[in-house]
């Protein structure tokens, strides 16, 4: 079998070049044809194993996406689309490492892509790392999106905040929302979502506030209602959070949670003598009431402690020789003993600090009761709730 | 002794030394001070590089059809294809490198520096498509080999058709042969620095102004037209990797030491089993080829798929952290085992992929078990397979300038060149201290043929009185 080429190429110099650059031109375009078949059979191919990575995905079957996503690059290794999402099935399986260097490969060609930004933050949040959770968050909350940015963005900062609440971060979590909030569309769910994570970080106030935007939007929003009422009664506001809570037993009877919020409510209402517009008679009513309820809590709290309350006040030395606990009540009990007495003074007009006497050691005493105690029920819980709040307020 | 070489046993007349081709063909008159023999020389070596990255280019897109038809485009582990593809892939190959393409076994840069030394730079045009078809269907079939010495042979063979159709003369066709070379090569690897290097430095086997410049056009333009159609991204995309800490040298110290002791058994094995084989009785060679594709495909079907073609896509993996240390050494030893098999049943195939490949594994692993003992080392995985690859490189194919040139622009990570040229040095030295004779000097001796090395130069420098050849000249044949 005869191999020799014809010989076709002639001998000068300027012919040879340019038989050779002819040559060369059809070669490309040949090559050209070959290239661009070959590469639109492949993105065909990797789309198509792409598509059934998705499915795969939607399916629950991560293993088996990963694979796909796999195959679907080894067809098209440059395609940012099969990467990101094997990246993203990788993680979602908690491989961890290799989602990382996916993504990080990514990352490195576009490091300005909200995308590719979230789902690094997503796998540091797997990981555990505020620090690198931050970083990739926030790239992604002032990154580049290619579609509804806005919508992203708001989603990132969200998963951001939620996982710093989930991690204890409450510092950080209040400032990513008070930027949420500043940037939420009037949509009611995302305010509300806002109002839930205020109300997670302990910022009461601004939850109460998301919780009455929510309101604006959706009027008689049970969830907001009741939501609402928890913010309020927590941040001290009873008579807001009375309001609130019977909207929200009202829409929803069921409402397992706002009924005795509601009860709890409306008793702190009718305890606190401080509370406006009530008569004086109510309010020597109230103190009488509270100051005797606390007598009567201080006693059964000495007597579930094993502490004589009498013989403690009859001799301080020995009281001396007891446990703090005992100390402190028999203070208490002494102080209380010794108050009892001004009570009938409470009508007199010249007596004006002596309501603010008989509150504080009411709160001393539902205070160190609750220390040393079990949690106080009824009216004593609602002077607990009180004493905490003026605490807060003088604060 | 001749000045270009010895031969040992029985060689193929040379069709390129007549007569009629010592007379240069400079007949043109006009133009004659614009394109004298030297420049015409350099804008050839621009257009063999063309020519061999267009081949190159399809020589790829064959593969990739072959192995995507053949085994699909992420084969798994227990399917019957695994161990039957690469057995009649082989069977295929045989008899065509038996009956049709005589001489295209192997990797191919032997030949092709025979052809430079021996044969006045002829290699037939045959050899260029068998290679072509044997190699895309060996490799695209599931045999543990690599495209880039048949890329480095298919240059080559282009170079020297070209220069045979031009009657240049006796002296240039002699260079053609390493300038397509170097096209060929440059294109495989979308590496020209590092083709460049290779072809001086194992190919030509020494350094020469002469040519360099031819060389490097060549394979810049392999590489202009490679990155034209399939990209100019780096062979891998490794995380970002960084060195800090000088005591980490000691961790890849030591990965430079197992893998040059990795090397020798790897060099030891193909030594021992290619001479076994190609004893046996000649009817037996129409099978080699498939009971190595057998072995290869019940390797691949027995769980590590991975060491079937020239694995790429699982040394991106390896460099991604995808694999614990146990598998990546796994890995590492049955590619060994695997690319002995293929390689000395005389499938054509390079072996430049599968030492990446246990380079990386071999890498990964070390740097796996270094981690687990000391934590707080910086380099991740996937900076340890990419110096791992560059250690086998070193330490198998006996090319430490090439090794390190390699590693950086594989990876177009710059950061990693102390750690890599540390970890080469340690490779090559206990390489060479445990086996002399490095891999393609072997091969050349067994098959008879005794070619100049720039290793054996380097020992010519050390001990001046252990000269053994006379030092080849390209310029005065």
């Amino acid at each position: 079998m005869s191999w020799t080429l014809p010989k076709l190429v002639p001998r000068s110099a300027p012919a040879v070049l340019l038989v050779l650059t002819l040559a060369a031109g059809v070669a490309f375009a040949a090559v050209s044809h070959l290239v661009n078949r070959y590469n639109a059979n492949q993105q065909a191919r990797g789309r198509k194993l792409y598509q059934q990575g998705l499915a795969d995905v939607s399916a629950g079957k991560l293993d088996a996406a990963v694979e796909e996503f796999r195959a679907a690059l080894t067809c098209d290794p440059s395609n940012p689309q099969f990467q990101l999402s094997l990246g993203r099935a990788l993680r979602d399986t908690g491989r961890l490492d290799q989602a990382d260097s996916y993504l990080l490969a990514l990352w490195q060609r576009a490091p300005q892509d909200g995308t590719i930004n979230l789902a690094l933050g997503r796998v540091a949040a797997r990981r555990g790392s505020v620090d690198d959770s931050i970083r990739y968050y926030h790239n992604a909350m002032y990154g580049v999106w290619s579609a509804d940015a806005d919508a992203n963005r708001c989603k990132a900062r969200m998963e951001l905040i939620e996982f710093l609440l989930q991690k204890g971060a409450r510092a950080q979590a209040q400032s990513e929302l008070v930027a949420l909030a500043a940037s939420l569309p009037p949509d009611p769910h995302l305010h509300l979502q806002a109002a839930e994570y205020f109300a997670q970080a302990q910022d009461y106030r601004d939850a109460l506030s998301e919780y009455e935007q929510v309101l604006r939007l959706n009027r008689g929003d049970p969830v907001a209602l009741a939501g609402a009422g928890e913010a309020a009664y927590r941040a001290g506001h009873y008579l807001t959070s009375q309001r609130y809570l019977q909207e929200a037993v009202k829409a929803n009877p069921q409402d397992a949670h706002s009924r005795p919020q509601l009860e709890s409510a409306s008793l702190l209402l009718h305890t606190d003598p401080f509370v406006r517009r009530i008569s004086d008679a109510e309010r020597t009513r109230r103190l009488t009431g509270a100051f005797l309820h606390a007598g009567d809590r201080l006693k059964s709290c000495a007597r579930a402690k094993g502490v004589n309350l009498e013989n403690a006040s009859a001799n301080s030395t020995t009281s001396l020789s007891a446990s703090t606990s005992s100390n402190a009540l028999a203070s208490l009990a002494q102080r209380w003993l010794a108050m009892k007495p001004d009570l009938r003074h409470l009508r007199t007009p010249r007596e004006d600090d002596l309501p603010g006497a008989i509150m504080d050691l009411v709160f001393q005493i539902e205070q160190q009761t609750a220390n040393y105690c079990a949690e106080p029920r009824g009216v004593d819980q609602a002077l607990l709730l009180l004493s905490r709040n003026r605490e807060g307020a003088d604060q | 002794m001749s000045e270009l070489g010895t031969i040992k046993g029985s060689v193929t007349p040379n069709p390129a030394s007549s007569d009629s081709r010592l007379t240069p063909p400079w007949r043109f008159s006009f133009l004659e001070d614009v394109f004298d023999e030297e420049r015409y020389f350099l804008l050839l070596s621009v257009f063999i590089g063309i020519f061999s990255g267009l081949a190159v280019v399809c020589f790829r897109l064959a593969i990739d059809w072959t192995h995507l038809a053949l085994l699909g485009p992420l084969p798994q582990a227990h399917t019957w294809r695994l161990f039957a593809v690469p057995a009649l892939a082989g069977l295929a190959v045989a008899l065509l490198a038996i009956h049709v393409f005589p001489g295209i076994g192997g990797s191919g840069v032997n030949q092709t520096k025979a052809a430079l030394y021996i044969f006045n730079g002829y290699i037939p045009f045959r050899t260029a498509i068998g290679k072509f078809v044997c190699a895309a269907l060996a490799i695209g079939g599931g045999h543990s080999l690599g495209p880039e010495d048949p890329s480095l042979q298919i240059g080559a063979g282009l170079a020297s058709a070209l220069g045979r159709q031009l009657q240049l003369s006796r002296e240039k066709l002699r260079l053609m042969a390493p300038v397509g070379a170097a096209a060929g090569l440059a294109a495989a690897f979308n590496a020209p620095v590092s083709a460049v290097l290779f072809v001086i430095e194992e190919v030509i086997g020494r350094w020469s102004a002469g040519i360099l410049g031819s060389v490097v056009l060549s394979a810049v333009s392999s590489v202009v037209i490679v990155r034209g159609f399939l990209g100019s991204e780096p062979l891998f995309r490794i995380p970002v990797t960084t060195f800090r800490r000088p005591a980490e040298l000691i961790a890849y110290a030591v990965l430079g030491i197992i893998g040059g002791a990795a090397s020798v058994l790897f060099a030891k094995a193909i030594g021992l089993l290619r001479p076994c084989l190609k004893a046996l009785p000649h009817w037996t060679q129409h099978f080699q080829s498939a009971v190595a594709g057998l072995l290869v495909g019940l390797i691949a079907f027995l769980g590590a798929p991975q060491v079937m073609g020239a694995g790429y896509d699982f040394m991106d993996q390896a460099m991604r952290g995808q694999y614990a240390w146990k598998l990546l050494a796994g890995l590492a030893a049955l590619k060994i085992i695997a690319t002995t098999l293929s390689f000395t049943s005389g499938t054509p195939g390079g072996m430049f992929a599968p030492t990446l490949f246990v380079g990386a594994m071999l890498g990964g692993a070390v740097g796996g078990v270094e981690h687990v003992w000391f934590p707080h080392l910086a380099g991740s995985t996937g900076t340890y397979a990419l110096v791992g690859m560059g250690v086998l490189f070193a330490g198998f194919l006996r090319v430490p300038m090439t090794s390190v040139f390699m590693v950086l622009e594989v990876s177009g990570n710059y950061e990693i060149i102390v750690p890599v040229i540390v970890a080469n040095t340690f490779a090559y030295v206990v390489s060479r201290s445990l086996q002399p004779i490095p891999i393609f000097d072997l091969l050349t001796r067994q098959d008879g043929l005794v070619l100049p090395s720039l290793e054996e130069a380097r020992e010519e420098t050390n001990s001046p009185h252990r000269r053994r050849y006379a030092s080849p000249s390209l310029h005065n044949p």
